[in-house]
């Protein structure tokens, strides 16, 4: 198990690597001016060259890039050209919105893939149907899902927010985790709770969906698979009850496909938030992301860059632990 | 029995999600008290000295003033916190008499050394919006009511710098003393503010919403809403939804011109004057457009008319001259006419007939519309035309790399303030701020700093002669002159709003019907 684990940090540490070069390159070669957008359309040129040299755009490109690792590597970020701020202390205001909505997605699609995949597995007429279902489904763009998700349950029912963490007018809890579910329930405060758990759920379940349904997918096949194993047969013979075979046999012989599949489908989820975020004004990562975007940030854009790519790593190096955890044969690759 | 109480649990847990999601819409209605308007992104910082874009300039221009300002709907400068000033024959030196009994949010008395601090703030900052404070030689400060300053040279804008929407704003002691740190308390104008408007910045929470209270201690007509809600909601179709849900006031900017006909009875659309300029830039130092005759011929593709009519769908007409109508007077009618043999004639000359039409993003998506309807013109006279979405910092990186730029730029901009040097100077000089194809005149330049201090009548002369150099060489074409488009509810009146603050309404005097 040590073995595995050092070899995936090396891999880690490798993948972020690339990431910060990929990210300094990209930045490099977009022909943008962010001196000029900075001090404005009314500067002189010598205006935009002193802004240009104070940002340390006007140096040569391999010292920039040295000066860029030689700071990422101490965790300075610089501050973003547009907020002003350290970007990493912007990365602290955003980050808790993106977490309890990854979290929140990320428990919901493992839900739903999971109780799929079992009706999947069911067989029959409805397990055809519903295969159906999920390929149309896994086919629809997120965008999609979340304006049709606003329409039905915001506009035409009335039931569900459409923007926002939480109701404008309330007090938020200064919880220690600055997660609104989390720290409400600490502060008893209902209110706040009810909010934002109403406002976490069609942003959460667009980010689920396609999660979901890959998960189900996958759980399912592998599902069918262990389901004509001796072992489950002999379960059978043995007279235990179905749902038992399965959730005590099945599933959790089944989960390991299903575990990789789930640690790669929230890179896609990472990549949702941008988009998911942007629709329903959800003010996290994706969000800070975009703004930058549109203003050429590159602090901004690298910051949030490296810290979504070190989420996606970190996750699936744990997804990995978890899977030689569960199967000591993996743990010799 | 256990699976009745997992029913009942998830069923209480969905009535609980529901409860609070219909309590929220119906608790967030509309309120005689509330005011909720959306934001499509963050604005930079609340800081006068810093901001220097146009989303935001609401929550400066409610928090802050100036000493003078632009009247409702029109460019005739007035005082603000000035009651009066004067201005020396020699022009260098002007004199204004402060409003007495004025007040900052924190309490403190506005004083002439308050505005002295002020200004010099602007220029110890050093930000963008510092350029207008540069022409000056000295300030002083006589008595508690009356300012003066002094210029280095006559500087014609130096009165319409004052009423700019990024003019010089009073911040106030909290900011400047007491919170200064070592960086001119920018650093606490990044969430709070100190001003003297008829609304105090209550809070600044980045990504989600800034909140602004009425300031009951204003010393001119109090605000009607008790609160402003800016609410940061960057997709335009959910700013409409909830629109339509009562669930905001209205919507200020860079909604779709398309769907105003589509809109239920219970909003409004009300059109309003504005400096916002659509331009179409030719970068011409590059084939095909770099041939004069190229751009002749260009000129004969454009229909002004059928771009403002359909794109627009009424909210934008013809422009009138190289600069926005209000701001300079007896401009001459543009020389737009189409010619379908002159546009083909012209096509044939070109030397390469692959060319990219860039459009910088817009939220409404008017410039796209924009640029499809030139790509079809285009197409017509022989050109490949590739379009391409682009965003504006990308835009000021052009004039670096000319050979790789775009061919042409479609963007939609607005002078600094209500004068035409604010204009000429950033998109007609040379080294203009927003001449993002380096159009270069020597006589156009000399135009514009002989005009800086001459006298009105003769820099007029000398604008309307830079900006028919312009027109003439075929470099920048202006399109269309851009109205503000305000979507509101039907009940908000008191609408009013300055065509030199662009997409900013004045929250102080909006009410609701009845209220």
């Amino acid at each position: 198990m040590a073995t595995l684990i050092g070899r995936r940090l090396v891999a880690l540490f490798a993948v972020l690597c690339g990431l910060a070069v990929i990210v300094f390159v990209l930045q490099a070669i977009i022909p943008s001016d962010p001196a000029r957008a900075m001090v404005g359309a009314s500067a002189s040129p010598e205006a935009v060259a002193a802004k240009a040299r104070e940002l340390g755009y006007d140096k040569p490109l391999p010292q920039r890039f040295a000066d860029y690792v030689g700071r990422t590597a101490t965790g300075d970020l610089q501050s973003s050209l547009r907020t002003r701020n350290e970007v990493t202390d912007d990365l602290a205001t955003f980050a808790p919105a993106s977490l309890e909505l990854a979290l929140a997605a990320a428990v919901l699609a493992a839900f739903m893939g999971i109780g799929l995949a079992l009706a999947l597995a069911a067989g029959g007429r409805a397990a055809r149907v519903l295969r159906v279902v999920l390929v149309a489904g896994a086919s629809v763009p997120g965008f999609l899902v979340a304006l049709l998700a606003i329409l039905v349950f915001y506009s035409l029912l009335g039931v569900l927010p459409a923007s926002g963490r939480v109701t404008d007018t309330l007090v938020l809890p200064e919880g220690p985790t600055q997660l609104l579910l989390i720290d409400s329930l600490l502060a008893l405060d209902p209110g706040v709770f009810g909010s934002a758990l109403a406002h976490l759920v069609l942003p959460a379940f667009t980010l689920a969906l396609v999660p979901a349904l890959a998960i189900a997918r996958t759980l399912a096949t592998s599902l069918e698979s262990v389901m004509r194993e001796d072992y489950v047969r002999t379960a059978r013979s043995k007279g235990l009850r179905e749902r038992s075979i399965i959730v005590r046999h099945g599933l959790r012989n089944a989960a390991g496909p299903a575990l990789t599949m789930g640690g790669l489908q929230f890179g896609l989820l990472l990549a949702g938030i941008v988009v998911v975020e942007q629709i329903f004004s959800w003010p996290g990562l994706g969000l800070y992301l975009s703004q930058s975007i549109a203003f050429s940030d590159f602090p901004a854009i690298t910051g949030t860059t490296l810290l979504l790519g070190t989420t996606y790593v970190v996750v699936n190096f744990l997804v990995d632990v978890a899977q030689a955890a569960a199967d000591p044969r993996i743990r010799t690759i | 029995m256990t699976r009745h109480l997992i029913a009942a649990a998830v069923l209480a847990a969905a009535l609980t999600i529901v409860g609070c999601g219909s309590t929220d819409k119906k608790s967030s209605k509309a309120s005689s008290d509330v005011l909720r308007i959306p934001y499509l992104a963050d604005m930079s910082v609340p800081d006068p000295d810093v901001f220097y874009d146009i989303e935001g300039n609401s929550v400066i221009l409610n928090q802050y003033e100036g000493l003078l300002k632009y009247a409702p709907g029109s460019s005739e400068i007035v005082g603000s916190l000035a009651d009066s000033w004067t201005v020396s024959p020699d022009r260098l030196t002007y004199t204004f008499k402060l409003h007495p009994g004025v007040k900052f949010h924190s309490g403190a008395p506005l004083t002439s050394k308050s505005v002295k601090a002020a200004f010099q703030r602007r220029l110890d900052v050093g930000q963008a919006p510092a350029y207008m404070l540069e022409p000056v030689k000295s300030m002083s400060t006589p008595d508690d009511l009356t300012f003066v300053v002094k210029l280095k040279s006559p500087v014609n804008p130096f009165e319409a710098y004052m009423a700019s929407s990024w003019g010089p704003k009073i911040i106030g002691p909290e900011a400047i003393e007491t919170n200064a740190g070592k960086d001119f308390g920018q650093t606490y104008l990044r969430t709070k503010g100190d001003g003297t408007g008829p609304y105090k910045l209550t809070a600044f929470q980045r990504g989600r919403q800034y909140t602004l209270t009425r300031n009951d201690e204003y010393w001119s007509t109090k605000a009607n809403f008790k609160t402003v809600l800016i609410k940061i909601t960057p997709d335009i179709g959910t700013q409409r939804l909830e629109l339509q849900n009562g669930d905001l006031d209205g919507i200020v900017k860079s909604f779709p011109a398309s769907e105003l006909e589509s809109l239920p009875d219970s909003l409004t659309v009300i059109k309003k004057d504005a400096n916002l300029r659509l331009l179409l830039y030719v970068n011409t130092s590059k084939a095909p457009f770099h041939d004069p005759a190229v751009r002749e011929g260009l000129r004969s593709t454009i229909d002004v008319d059928q771009l403002v009519t359909q794109a627009y769908a009424g909210t934008a007409t013809k422009s009138v001259g190289a600069y926005p109508e209000a701001i300079l007077e007896g401009q001459p009618e543009l020389p737009y006419a189409v010619d379908a043999a002159k546009a083909m004639a012209a096509g044939d000359k070109a030397k390469t007939k692959k060319i990219t039409l860039a459009y910088t993003a817009d939220e409404s998506g008017v410039q796209r519309r924009v640029g499809e309807l030139l790509q079809a013109k285009l197409k017509e006279a022989g050109f490949d035309v590739t379009l391409r979405e682009v965003q504006l910092p990308d835009t000021y990186g052009y004039v670096k790399r000319l050979k790789q730029a775009p061919d042409l730029l479609l963007q939609t901009n607005t002078p600094d303030a209500a004068h035409p040097d604010t204009w000429a100077r950033i998109v007609f000089y040379s080294t203009g701020g927003l001449n993002f194809f380096g159009f270069a005149d020597k006589g156009v330049d000399k135009a514009l700093d002989d005009a800086l201090a001459a006298p009105e009548d003769e820099a007029n002369k000398l604008y309307l002669e830079a900006g028919q150099k312009v027109i003439d060489s075929n470099s920048i074409f202006f399109l269309g002159n851009v109205k503000d488009v305000f979507v509101l509810q039907k009940d908000l009146q008191g609408v009013q709003s300055v065509p030199a603050y662009p997409w900013t309404i004045d929250y102080a005097t909006l009410k609701r019907g009845g209220s």
